[in-house]
């Protein structure tokens, strides 16, 4: 008897197990449990049983019940939910926008400097901020400038209606990064250093490819035998990050006061791929025989480094000043035909990016 | 600055067999840009190239040439100079009156040299040489100084003799005021200061090294001239030449460091040029005034010093042999060079890294390893000190809040600047009337944003920049702010105070208090602990902004995380609804609440309903269950304490 309560579970088991859905449920509930249900029709036999046999054999059978039930009861939840998710989906329309979550925009100069810093913090930079609004000591006269160089007149660089200061000269916005270089070097004194500073800068001069106000990020790096292999070493870390692998840099002489020897840096055209000539054999119009300008750099001007502290037997350094929205407009993709679009604020283009 | 030039002119000076675009492609990499080479005629080359401004004297074929000479043998390539000997002319019979008065504060050199000359066209193929250059020709006598000043590099100058009436030419400084006609025909009013010569009668004749005056210019009638060429003081130049706003080659050519010792050649050149194109014949003696003559230098470079700073071993007879080509006359020892300066290159090499720029440059810096910087010592580092990491994430949640960040300019107008233009930054040398001040508050900037997109009807955006307060005597304090416009249809405070919680509470900072604004109007101060960091302004119906102070808030930001272990009992949550006097503060209502036992651990807003607030209290214990006995007993309380001390009655 026993056994055929055992049996009768064993094939429920497998039987719910296997129903494909609630109609076959029912019935299979039916078939157990119904009142000529097998399980049922057991039951009804136990009383056949000797009586001392009978409370042992009722409780296994109460057991059974229970488990049969229960398994019925989970397998109608299992099947109700499968049949109503199958329901629901029928009447999906899955080319229906999809309800998004709130969504701003990071203007297109926060994106670049996040991109810069990362690049540079990779290989150990650390990125700084120095004041906008300097001292002529910190932005041309340390920088080795002479008195009477262009950009330190009024047609260049904007001044600010101020007392001079007795050792540091007239206040001035800086119109590049490099102030910074000095102030680092004031800061800590004693190399290594390894500087990153991305800021704003001013500069007196407004048309498509110049505005008033734009960014820089400038690296400094000064160190015992540090020479032109590092700065290159560095210049092609970061093109090769920036820009992708397939653009090539180069450095070549230039002139600026504060680096000797000086270089610009230029990147192999995105466009023309370097060649100077488009597909249709053209002459490329954006790039000058297949490199674009991204900027200056050189090693570090030895007054530059006395001036700020440092010895310059002892140390050497390099240095590079680049624009963020040059390097901006130099990555593929983007063409601002006028820079001065970057600041008008009109939101259907800053939602672009 | 920029120069053309013709390639098959360059060879005149150059022997090499290297091609055009080869020559271009080396120059570019070690020296000079080559911005464009483009093909002229049958087989010859137009080279644009742009010249640095500390190098005046390879703006023409000669200099352009003996650099070429000495890159070239780097690449492997045969190259040489063919080096210019001019001759001395033969001494005229007749020497007509010229009396030149220099003065040596102003000119360093003068020379000139009086011709009778034939006034016609030029042969065909100096008016190619020049066409080429992009510089038109006009007749012979004037395409003989610029011919000389693209093939020598030094400007010249012709006046017509016979419109001297008084055969003195006198250099002086003009005085504010002084009128000029230039050849161009314009007047200009001279500022003082500016170098001129004159005709020793107050008449100004020459507006020197930068343009010649209509009054002593030669014409169509001109016979005889003077071949005028001086050196004057560079920083003067400049300042005349972009005061009168004439930028003529002369006068960027002036303005730079060009060689004084260039002037013979250029003199005696013109001379030979007049000769032969214009029938020219001399009929003075060669004048020639030099009180401020360069001094020679002489520059000891270490050996171990050149390879330190190009990064690679250099032999020191390949740094003999550039320097040499360049034109340094050099001696080699057993550790280092002792190198003397070509005079055309005085203004430029100085120190021992401008003779290693030379030597590195031609070496080659394509030829240079690219290694990155060793590091053997980093900074250390602290996240939460960072203050460019707490910028990004207050930036990141703005943007995923549906704001837009916007970048204004940190110059405004007058109007924009908001306040006493007294106390302000002030632009000196402003480039409009737009940006004069350096501002002082972002939020008017956003205004006018919000003006500019107009169209919108709903916008949120924010700016995190800058403001300048001047201070006595030193730099303007520059202080970060975060500033921020939500517009929209009844736009709420409650919206734009959550903004702000949420943004602070994300980064650390709990202990907000918003009090009544001090300025009056709709919003509120807002305050961390004691310090004060910005408002929150409801400005019109539909715009409400914000300004914070994000120095203080990066003070106050912290990655601080605290454990509060996990109760094991569940809570007991129900709602209270009141009803209340409108002026009596939610804050009040809930520390009244909260007092009346210490197992409340949370009482929120649910619901405002007319003067109907609807409460949600959740009652806690940490150690045990708690019963329906002892909730309700806590809840009498809270109901005894509102009516008592509030005069709040429950529904």
């Amino acid at each position: 008897m026993e056994e055929e309560f055992i049996n009768i579970k064993n094939s429920a088991m497998s039987i719910i197990f296997d129903a494909k859905d609630l109609k076959e449920l029912e019935e299979i509930k039916l078939q157990f449990l119904g009142r000529s249900g097998k399980l049922t029709l057991a039951i009804k036999e136990i009383s056949k049983l000797p009586k001392e046999k009978r409370p042992e054999v009722g409780q296994l059978a109460n057991e059974i019940k229970k488990t049969i039930e229960n398994l019925i009861d989970e397998k109608n939840r299992e099947l109700t939910r499968k049949t109503k998710e199958y329901h629901e989906q029928k009447t999906v329309d899955i080319t229906m926008p999809g309800i998004k979550p709130p969504l701003g925009h990071l203007h297109l100069i926060t994106q670049a400097i996040e991109e810069i810093t990362s690049i540079f913090e990779h290989i150990g930079f650390t990125r700084v901020r120095y004041p906008e609004v300097e001292w002529d000591w910190y932005a041309f006269e340390a920088l080795n400038f002479p008195e009477n160089h262009p950009a330190r007149d009024d047609w260049e660089t904007f001044f600010i209606e101020s007392n001079s200061h007795p050792k540091f000269g007239p206040m001035l916005l800086t119109p590049h990064t490099s102030s910074g270089q000095i102030r680092e070097m004031e800061r800590k004194k004693t190399p290594p250093i390894r500087m990153l500073n991305i800021a704003k800068c001013y500069r007196r001069q407004s048309d498509v490819s110049h505005v008033p106000m734009f960014h820089q990020f400038e690296g400094l790096v000064v160190d015992k035998n540090i020479s032109i292999t590092h700065l290159k070493g560095t210049l092609d870390y970061f093109v090769r990050s920036y820009f992708g692998k397939d653009r090539k840099s180069r450095i070549r002489p230039y002139h600026f006061q504060f680096t000797e020897p000086s270089f610009e840096v230029d990147v192999s055209c995105g466009v023309c791929k370097g060649s100077a000539r488009l597909p249709d054999g053209q002459s490329c119009k954006l790039c000058k025989e297949g490199w674009l300008e991204m900027g200056g750099s050189g090693m570090v001007h030895p007054n530059v480094l006395k001036n700020s502290g440092i010895d310059s037997k002892e140390y050497t350094g390099f240095a590079f000043g680049w624009g963020v929205e040059r390097v901006l407009m130099m990555k593929e993709g983007i063409k601002i035909d006028d820079l001065r679009l970057i600041y008008l604020n009109n939101l259907d283009f800053l939602e672009q990016f | 600055m920029n120069i053309k030039i013709l390639d098959s002119w360059l060879r005149e000076y150059l022997k090499t067999k290297a091609k055009a675009p080869n020559l271009a492609e080396k120059l570019s990499l070690t020296s000079v840009s080559v911005e464009r080479l483009e093909k002229h005629g049958e087989s010859d080359f137009i080279y644009d190239i742009e010249i640095t401004t500390n190098r005046p004297d390879l703006m023409s074929i000669i200099g352009l040439a003996r650099e070429a000479a000495a890159i070239l043998p780097q690449f492997g390539i045969e190259a040489d100079f063919k080096e210019p000997k001019f001759e001395t002319p033969e001494k005229p019979k007749e020497n007509l009156d010229l009396e030149i008065k220099n003065d040596p504060s102003l000119v360093n050199r003068i020379s000139a040299a009086i011709m009778e000359v034939n006034l016609g066209q030029s042969p065909d193929y100096i008016k190619k040489r020049l066409e080429a250059s992009g510089i038109r020709s006009l007749n012979n006598v004037i395409d003989v100084t610029n011919y000389i000043m693209r093939e020598i590099g030094y400007p010249t100058h012709v006046f017509d003799y016979d419109r001297l009436i008084s055969k003195k030419i006198v250099i002086r400084e003009s005085k504010k005021g002084e009128k000029i006609t230039t050849l161009d025909e314009k007047t200009h009013l001279l500022q003082g200061g500016d170098i001129i010569a004159e005709d020793g009668k107050n008449e100004i004749i020459d507006l020197i090294a930068i343009m010649g005056l209509k009054n002593s210019i030669v014409t169509d009638k001109t016979k005889r001239i003077v071949f005028f060429i001086n050196h004057a003081k560079p920083h003067r130049v400049r300042k005349t030449s972009m005061n009168l706003g004439i930028r003529t080659e002369a006068a960027i050519l002036n303005e730079k460091e060009i060689d004084p010792e260039l002037i013979k050649d250029a003199l005696y050149k013109g001379i030979e040029l007049f000769k032969k194109i214009a029938d020219a014949k001399l009929i003075s003696n060669t004048i020639d005034i030099y009180p401020n003559k360069p001094k020679t230098k002489q520059i000891t470079v270490p050996l171990d010093k050149i390879n330190r700073i190009i990064g690679v071993n250099v032999p020191a007879k390949t740094s003999v042999e550039i320097l040499g080509k360049l034109g340094f006359n050099t001696k080699l020892a057993e550790n280092n060079i002792a190198v003397t300066i070509p005079t055309w290159r005085l203004g430029d090499v100085g120190i021992e890294e401008d003779v290693i720029e030379e030597v590195a440059r031609v070496y080659g810096y394509h030829k240079l390893p690219s290694v990155l910087p060793p590091l053997i010592k980093a900074d250390d580092y602290s996240l939460a000190n960072d203050p460019f990491y707490w910028e990004k994430r207050i930036k990141n949640a703005l943007k995923y809040w549906e704001f837009t960040e916007v970048y204004t300019y940190s110059m405004v107008s007058e109007e924009i600047l908001e306040g006493p233009t007294k106390d302000s930054v002030k632009i000196k040398n402003p480039l409009t009337q737009d940006m004069v001040y350096m501002r002082k508050t972002l939020v008017p900037s956003l205004l006018q944003v919000v003006r500019e997109n107009k169209n919108r009807e709903n916008l949120k955006i924010f700016e995190l920049s800058n403001v300048y307060h001047p201070r006595q005597s030193n730099l303007p304090n520059e202080i970060t702010m975060l500033a921020g416009i939500i517009k929209k249809e009844n736009v709420s405070f409650y919206e734009t105070k959550g903004i702000i919680e949420q943004l602070l509470n994300d980064i650390g900072i709990e202990d907000l208090s918003f009090t009544t604004k001090e300025s009056g109007g709709l919003g509120s101060s807002i305050s961390i602990k004691d310090d004060y960091i910005g408002e929150i302004e409801i400005l019109e119906e539909n715009i409400a902004d914000f300004e914070l102070n994000f120095e203080t808030i990066k003070k106050h930001a912290n990655l601080k995380k605290i454990y509060k272990p996990l109760l094991k009992f569940p809570p007991i949550i129900e709602d209270m609804r009141i009803i209340s006097d409108p002026k009596i503060t939610y804050k009040k209502i809930v520390s009244v609440i909260k007092k009346q036992s210490d197992l409340i651990v949370d009482v929120s807003l649910l619901d405002i309903y007319e003067d109907k607030k609807t409460f949600r209290i959740k009652y806690q214990d940490p150690n045990k269950n708690l019963t329906n006995e002892e909730v309700s007993k806590i809840r009498e309380k809270i109901t005894l304490a509102l009516e008592k001390e509030l005069k709040i009655k429950i529904v």
